[in-house]
């Protein structure tokens, strides 16, 4: 005993604190801090690896977009250049429909003017024969009995009528 | 095993267990030991005035002391055989023996991040090592190594912190680390932070001291009669160490990096932060 209570020894006190002195040198440096430097490694290393995989998903992201914004762009020029096709195409028919509807009426205009000049040259003809048996029927009946220029008249109209 | 073999089993078990029992207490032998009375035993395991250990032939010291020597010793030979064979070869997916090294290592790191944020480094490493010293210290005492005593007789070697020499070192030590924190990071203002615990080392101390040796106490009186020495020894012995050993070393490190954030906070952050929550 010496004569401090509860059997309070300092020289075993140091004794004990020269041994977990000892004890956390070694520990801590041959164990503590290599396990932990190799887990921060890979910590970063993942962390790294996230970075990298986050910095290619928004550039993926990002192309994406471009392209999906070309692919838009290309739909609309598609679409002008169909729209455009179709206005010309229908423009083209119009000019055609219009030149047809035209070449018809005139066709249709010459027709009837051909028809006018046949009518009028018909009735003209007509008018002159009629003129002519007129004539010649007057001057039968200058010169024959009546019943006789009336029959030779008859006679002159149906042999004219069946030629 | 069959039913038939099995109710034989049983009944030859009980009948041994029974005519042990009745034997024990026709023949009065409830007190074992003979020799021994159960007051100087469990005074002699807090104090440890009777049994001392010679040291090399230079000094006695108490059994507790050898106790941490082995501990101290099978630990280093441990870390030198990982730090070889075993952390060299660590992989990115760890294997069993690599998952259990990292978690304990992120167990007293994660700790130290948590209670003392702005620095863990060292404390970390400090807690680490302090809470496997506790825990594998008091397990130490379930192996029931035995030593020869200057006295001639055998004795069981107890937790290096079932002395109350080995739990002061720890409290006190633990006490020095916290100040030399708080003097390191904050300087004068540290140092007054620090001392304002004062009464920290010796409760530490005490409270390891104090609760390591109930364990031991408990199971030195569970051992010293023979008819408690039946089943109940398993319960108290080795589930009660267990406790123990996980407690104090839990208890320990998370009051060490608790009082070490504490003292190694910066008092400008703090001014500044109570000045944001008063504007706030």
């Amino acid at each position: 005993m010496t004569g401090v209570p509860l059997n309070i020894d300092w020289q075993q006190i140091l004794l004990h604190l020269l041994n977990f002195a000892i004890l956390f040198f070694v520990l801590y440096l041959l164990l503590y801090k290599p396990v932990k430097k190799f887990m921060d490694k890979r910590k970063a290393g993942y962390v790294e690896m996230e970075e990298k995989t986050k910095s290619n998903l928004e550039a993926s992201e990002q192309k994406k977009a471009e392209y999906e914004a070309k692919l838009q762009e290309a739909h609309q020029e598609a679409e002008d250049i169909r729209r455009h096709a179709l206005e010309e195409a229908s423009a083209h028919a119009k000019e055609r429909l219009d030149q047809a509807q035209a070449e018809a009426g005139q066709i249709i205009a010459k027709a009837q003017q051909q028809a006018e000049d046949e009518r009028n040259r018909i009735v003209a003809e007509t008018g002159e024969e009629i003129e002519r048996l007129a004539k010649d029927a007057a001057k039968r009946a200058i010169f024959e009995s009546t019943s006789d220029a009336f029959d030779s008249f008859l006679d002159a109209a149906e042999g004219k009528n069946n030629e | 095993m069959d039913k038939k073999k099995l109710t034989r089993f049983i009944i030859i078990f009980a009948v041994i267990f029974v005519a042990l029992i009745v034997g024990i207490i026709l023949t009065g032998m409830t007190k074992s030991g003979g020799h021994e009375e159960i007051g100087v035993v469990m005074k002699d395991s807090v104090l440890h005035e009777r049994y001392k250990i010679n040291l090399f032939g230079l000094i006695e010291v108490n059994p507790a002391m050898i106790s941490a020597f082995i501990v101290s010793g099978v630990l280093i030979v441990f870390a030198i055989i990982v730090r070889i064979f075993v952390i060299p070869k660590f992989k990115e997916i760890p294997g069993k023996f690599q998952m259990l090294l990292e978690q304990a290592v992120e167990l007293f790191a994660n700790m130290a991040k948590e209670n003392s944020p702005h620095c863990s480094g060292f404390i970390g490493g400090y807690i680490f090592v302090a809470g496997t010293y506790i825990c594998i210290g008091t397990l130490f005492e379930l192996f029931g190594l035995q030593a020869s005593t200057t006295l001639g007789t055998s004795i069981s070697l107890p937790a290096p912190l079932s002395d109350i020499n080995g739990a002061i070192c720890m409290g006190v030590l633990t006490f020095l680390v916290i100040l030399g924190g708080g003097i390191a990071r904050n300087g004068l203002k540290g140092l007054l932070k620090g001392l304002k615990e004062f009464s920290l080392p010796i409760s530490m101390s005490f409270r390891l001291f104090g609760a390591l040796l109930s364990g031991a106490l408990v199971t030195e009186l569970v051992y010293h009669y023979m008819a408690m020495s039946f089943v109940i020894p398993v319960l108290v012995g080795v589930l009660f160490t267990l406790l123990h050993a996980l407690i104090q070393a839990y208890v320990l490190t998370t009051l060490a990096s608790t009082y070490f954030g504490e003292v190694t906070e910066k008092t400008e952050k703090v001014k500044k932060e109570k000045k944001k929550k008063a504007n706030a």
